[in-house]
C-alpha cells in the first residue's frame, strides 16, 4: 500500500522506523477506479497524490472544451494542482483516473503539520518541489524552442514504460498538436531506425 | 462542482445502514454498500436504482476493500461489533472521516455499554488517525425516510474534533433532509448518546411509534 511511496522516500532522503510511522499516520491510501476524479476544475485542490499503482492525469479545458493534458503520472510519480495546493485559489487543473489505481495522498493540513514535525519531511519536500520546478522548465522550454519530433522522443525517454498505455489523442494532446500529426512523426522515427 | 465522493456503508444489510443508503443515492456520491454477503443489500441497490437511475452504488462484501475505497466510512453496525471491524479497517481509514452512529445500548434498552466514554471516543481511540464525526445518532431509522414531522424538519446533531470533516458530515446530513447541528467536539458524544437512550426510554415509554425527533425550537 506504501511500499513504492516509502522506496521513493528512502531513495532521496533515508528515514528511520520512527520517522517511517509518523510519516504514514499522516498519509491517506485510496483506491480509485479508471474515470474517476480526484480533482475538478474550479474546486481547491486540498491534496498531493502520490501513484502507488496505476495512472492519472491532469489537464485542462479550454474554452471550446478541448482538454489540454499537462501531466500524467504513473507509478512512482506524484500528481496535484501545485498552484492552487499553495494558494487555495481554485484549481486549472481536472486530475482524472485513466486506470484503476491505488493511490497514497497527503492533504494540505497534514502536509503543514509534518513540515513542522519531521525535518526529513520537510527536505523530501524540498527536493520534490525543486525536481517539479526543474520538469517544468525544461517542458515549458521544449514547448518554446524544440521541435515535435524532438519533444516526442522526450516524452518517450520520460515515460518510456507508459507509452504504450497511453491512448494516441492523449499524448497529442499533452504535446499540444493533433493525433494525425503524431503519428506522422511516429512513422518517420520508426522508419529512421 | 467538487470530483465525487465515496461512501462506503458498512453495515448496509442493517435497518440504518439501508435508510442512510436510500437518503444518501439522491446526492452526488458513489455509495459502496458492504453487507457480509452481497446478496444482502441485492434488494437494496435495486431500491436505490430506482430511487435514482443515475446512481452509483455497489455491493462489496468486505469492509477493508470498502474503506480503502472510500473518503467517508459510515460504520452502521452494533456498537459491539465496532472494535472488530475498527480493527480490519485501520490502515486503511487513515486521515478518512468516518461516522459513528451508534447507540451503545444494552440489550434490555434502559441503559448505555459505555461508561466513561462515549462510543464515538471508543472509535476514535482505535482509529487515532481517522477523523471520527458522530452524527446520525440521534435519528430513529424512520426519520431518515420522514425527515419532516408535523412539518418540522428533525435536527441532526454532529460533534468531532475536525473542522473541515463537520463541514463534510453537515454537507452529508443535510443531503439527508436534516438540519445539521455542530454539537461540539467528540466528548460531546456523550451527550448525544445519552440523548437518544432517553428519546429511546421514552418512546417505549409514551408509545412514540419509533417516529420521534429532536427539534430545537427557534423564534426567529
Ligand atoms: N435503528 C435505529 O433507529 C437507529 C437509530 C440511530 C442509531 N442506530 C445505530 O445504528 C447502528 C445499526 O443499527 P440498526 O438498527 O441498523 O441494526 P441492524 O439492523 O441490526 O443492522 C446492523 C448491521 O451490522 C452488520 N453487522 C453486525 N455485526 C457485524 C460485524 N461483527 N461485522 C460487520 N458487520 C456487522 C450487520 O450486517 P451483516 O449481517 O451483513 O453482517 C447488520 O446489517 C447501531 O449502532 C445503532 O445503535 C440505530
Amino acid at each position: 500500500m506504501y511500499d513504492i511511496y516509502f522506496a521513493n522516500f528512502r531513495k532521496r532522503v533515508p528515514l528511520t522506523y520512527e520517522e517511517e510511522a509518523l510519516i504514514k499516520s499522516y498519509l491517506s491510501v485510496k483506491k480509485v477506479r479508471k474515470r474517476q476524479f480526484l480533482l475538478q476544475e474550479y474546486d481547491v485542490c486540498r491534496s498531493v497524490i502520490f501513484v502507488e499503482h496505476g495512472l492519472l492525469r491532469s489537464f485542462s479545458v479550454d474554452a471550446n472544451g478541448s482538454e489540454h493534458i499537462a501531466q500524467f503520472a504513473a507509478e512512482g510519480w506524484y500528481i496535484s494542482d501545485l498552484f492552487s495546493f499553495l494558494t487555495e485559489e481554485p484549481a486549472t487543473f481536472n486530475i482524472e483516473a485513466l486506470e484503476n489505481s491505488e493511490l497514497v495522498t497527503i492533504s494540505k493540513l497534514a502536509h503543514e503539520e509534518l513540515l513542522e514535525k519531521c525535518p526529513k519531511y520537510e527536505i523530501f519536500s524540498r527536493i520534490l518541489l525543486t525536481d517539479a520546478y526543474v520538469a517544468l522548465q525544461q517542458r515549458m522550454n521544449a514547448n518554446i524552442s524544440k521541435s515535435l519530433d524532438e519533444r516526442y522522443a522526450t516524452f518517450v525517454a520520460n515515460y518510456p514504460d507508459i507509452t504504450q498505455r497511453i491512448p494516441q489523442h492523449m499524448i497529442a494532446s499533452y504535446m499540444g498538436t493533433t493525433p494525425e500529426t503524431l503519428s506522422r512523426i511516429r512513422r518517420r522515427m520508426a522508419s529512421e531506425k | 462542482m467538487n470530483a465525487t465522493q465515496t461512501i462506503a456503508i458498512i453495515g448496509a444489510s442493517g435497518n440504518m445502514g439501508g435508510a442512510i443508503a436510500k437518503s444518501l443515492v439522491k446526492g452526488n456520491y458513489n455509495l459502496l454498500l458492504q453487507a457480509s454477503q452481497n446478496e444482502k443489500v441485492t434488494g437494496l441497490v435495486s431500491e436505490l436504482v430506482a430511487i435514482n437511475p443515475k446512481a452509483s452504488v455497489e455491493a462489496i462484501d468486505c469492509s477493508f476493500e470498502a474503506s480503502w475505497e472510500a473518503d467517508i466510512i459510515i460504520l452502521a453496525v452494533p456498537y459491539t461489533a465496532e472494535k472488530e471491524i475498527a480493527e480490519k479497517i485501520k490502515e486503511v481509514a487513515n486521515q478518512k472521516i468516518v461516522i459513528s452512529i451508534s447507540n451503545p445500548l444494552n440489550e434490555t434498552f434502559d441503559g448505555l455499554l459505555t461508561t466513561e466514554l462515549s462510543a464515538a471516543e471508543e472509535l476514535q481511540l482505535l482509529l487515532p488517525n481517522a477523523k471520527v464525526i458522530k452524527a446520525f445518532n440521534t435519528t430513529f431509522q424512520a426519520n431518515l425516510t420522514t425527515p419532516v414531522i408535523k412539518g418540522e424538519m428533525v435536527d441532526a446533531f454532529v460533534a468531532g474534533n475536525d473542522e473541515a470533516a463537520i463541514e463534510t458530515v453537515s454537507d452529508l446530513v443535510k443531503t439527508a433532509g436534516f438540519t445539521p447541528i455542530v454539537a461540539g467536539d467528540l466528548t460531546v458524544s456523550r451527550t448525544l448518546e445519552q440523548m437518544q437512550l432517553l428519546l429511546i426510554k421514552l418512546t417505549i415509554k409514551n408509545n412514540y411509534n419509533w417516529h420521534a425527533g429532536w427539534r430545537i425550537l427557534l423564534d426567529n
